[in-house]
């Protein structure tokens, strides 16, 4: 590579072009409720991260004696329910269309590794709650997390759990879905499979 | 591969107009009405936490049995190894050793005997029963609560005091009704956060695992969390939903060899991350990345299209082919 500039400036064109991002024109396959599910998923983590940003504001456990957090708090946690619950149907509709093809399998890899991040994502806003879901998995679950070597992450520590939920893992998170999202608007919706192999390869001999 | 990818696609397709930013928005409004009703209807499922001053209250004998642990090392913190302590009660893997100790607890000391020497400038008679146990032997300490603990099977409440029949416990009885003394009035939790070099209290760790063995797995069972039923896909309050999405590792945990083996969370995650692995490198699995294909429930999503492909007058009106 011989200018990182220039290499930098063409990347950046098309990642910050609006054809990327806006596009006025869809295949026309990519259409209906089945094609909402990564959006609805999109959508879903930007209430959380709404919520979770007056949450933030607030401190720590002010829903335990404000009623207006603990509102807050009740979006933050429908919203991680919508999250996964969109997430999940999202997963099903990307493995059913095997929407890997067509060089779109880091594309997969990105969302299947935004999954497994979403969980101590999540987990982590479960444990500094306070109550006693929270008490209990932090307690119980340490001993997975020990076992696996990984005992820097005490989560019996709240103050260090704040952290990570409120910073270090939403901001890996938001990372890894900008990139399954940006690969998505790059490379297109996963084509349909050929109807039947044989009508496909007549079509194109012709 | 390229030719490959190719022709497992069709081409033959149009692009028609969509307003993007509409669909966007559209999905934010489904989502945002979607939250704000159902947090308007439902709330936030919070069970009330369970207070080292709360199970001192409601269990005094089965409290001063799990501070007696404490002292002999049979406690689960007291033995439970990295990243607490030196123990092996809870080594499961070698990695776990590898680590080393990062957050270091001795049951003893951080749970009972430094708690109980703040409270003896409060409570001067707390200081002999403290100095005395202090002064023995290691073997003696350890003899003494072993006494204890057996002989609180038999242990009852008098004057909220718990009384055993007479035996050979030194200041053990002394100290642990001491501690729950400490307990009940809801001071210990303010003894076992303490970081003099500095004034938050963010590191609750002490605090949390105070309660760690039978009066947290006692709670935890009456509703349904333990990981034997299940637990993380529970809420801690009857209707709502868990963390569901744990439903896989949550299930490799009930399998038998998994649930008797004695490093039973090591394998369950390992085993976990291997399925989240195939699920990641789908892509590249031979065979396996064929499946969808076979399966068929492509022709449902695509329903329309395929529909559009067959019956070429259905699908006319708009001809801006291959350009976005």
């Amino acid at each position: 590579m011989a200018n990182w500039t220039t290499a930098s400036r063409k990347a950046l064109t098309e990642a910050m072009s609006v054809d990327t991002w806006l596009p006025e024109k869809m295949p026309e396959y990519a259409q209906g409720f089945m094609y909402m599910l990564g959006s609805l998923t999109a959508s879903s983590f930007v209430a959380l991260i709404i919520s979770g940003v007056v949450l933030a504001a607030n401190g720590p456990a002010s829903w335990s004696y404000n009623g207006a957090d603990r509102f807050a708090a009740a979006v933050h946690f429908w919203s991680v329910q919508a999250f996964f619950f969109f997430m999940m149907l999202h997963l099903w509709r990307v493995f059913f269309t095997g929407a890997w093809r067509g060089g779109r399998r880091e594309t997969w890899l990105l969302g299947a590794v935004a999954m497994i991040v979403a969980i101590p994502t999540a987990f982590t806003g479960f444990l500094i709650n306070g109550d006693f879901y929270s008490q209990w998995n932090a307690v119980q679950a340490k001993d997975g997390l020990n076992a696996l070597g990984l005992g820097w992450v005490n989560l019996p520590n709240a103050g260090q759990m704040f952290g990570m939920h409120v910073v270090v893992l939403p901001l890996t998170l938001s990372l890894i879905i900008f990139g399954h999202i940006y690969r998505v608007r790059i490379k297109g919706v996963v084509p349909p499979y050929p109807i039947t192999q044989e009508a496909a390869t007549s079509k194109e001999a012709k | 591969m390229a030719t490959h990818a190719q022709e497992d696609m069709v081409k033959n397709y149009r692009y028609v107009p969509e307003d993007f930013m509409k669909h966007l928005m559209g999905t934010l409004g489904i989502v945002s009405v979607l939250v704000l009703v159902l947090a308007g209807l439902f709330g936030v499922p919070e069970q009330p936490p369970l207070t080292i001053q709360n199970n001192a209250i409601q269990n005094p004998v089965a409290f001063e049995a799990m501070t007696t642990r404490d002292l002999n090392g049979q406690g689960r913190m007291a033995n439970y190894g990295p990243p607490y302590n030196n123990g092996t009660g809870n080594l499961e893997f070698v990695f776990q050793k590898w680590v080393g100790v990062l957050h270091p607890l001795n049951a003893e000391n951080d749970f009972i005997i430094k708690p109980l020497r703040m409270a003896a400038t409060v409570n001067p008679a707390i200081t002999p029963p403290l100095n005395a146990f202090e002064s023995a032997s290691p073997a003696q300490q350890v003899a003494w609560a072993n006494n204890y603990e057996t002989a609180l099977a038999k242990g009852t409440v008098r004057n909220g005091v718990v009384v055993v029949p007479a035996g050979n416990y030194g200041p053990v009885p002394a100290l642990m009704n001491d501690t729950l003394k400490l307990g009940e009035s809801g001071l210990m939790s303010g003894a076992l956060i303490r970081n003099p070099s500095v004034v938050t209290r963010f590191n609750n760790q002490n605090y949390q695992l105070f309660l760690e063995g039978d009066p947290l797995h006692n709670a935890a069972a009456s509703l349904q969390l333990k990981g034997t039923q299940w637990g993380i896909q529970h809420s801690a309050v009857v209707g709502y939903p868990g963390a569901w999405w744990m439903t896989i590792p949550t299930w490799i945990y009930q399998w038998p060899f998994v649930a008797n083996s004695p490093a039973a969370d090591a394998v369950a995650l390992s085993i976990g991350f291997v399925f989240w692995l195939a699920l990641a490198l789908t892509p590249w699995i031979p065979g396996w990345n064929k499946v969808p294909r076979y399966l068929g429930v492509y022709k449902l999503v695509w329903k329309d299209f395929y529909y559009r492909q067959t019956h070429p007058a259905a699908g006319k009106g708009d001809d801006t082919r291959g350009v976005s």
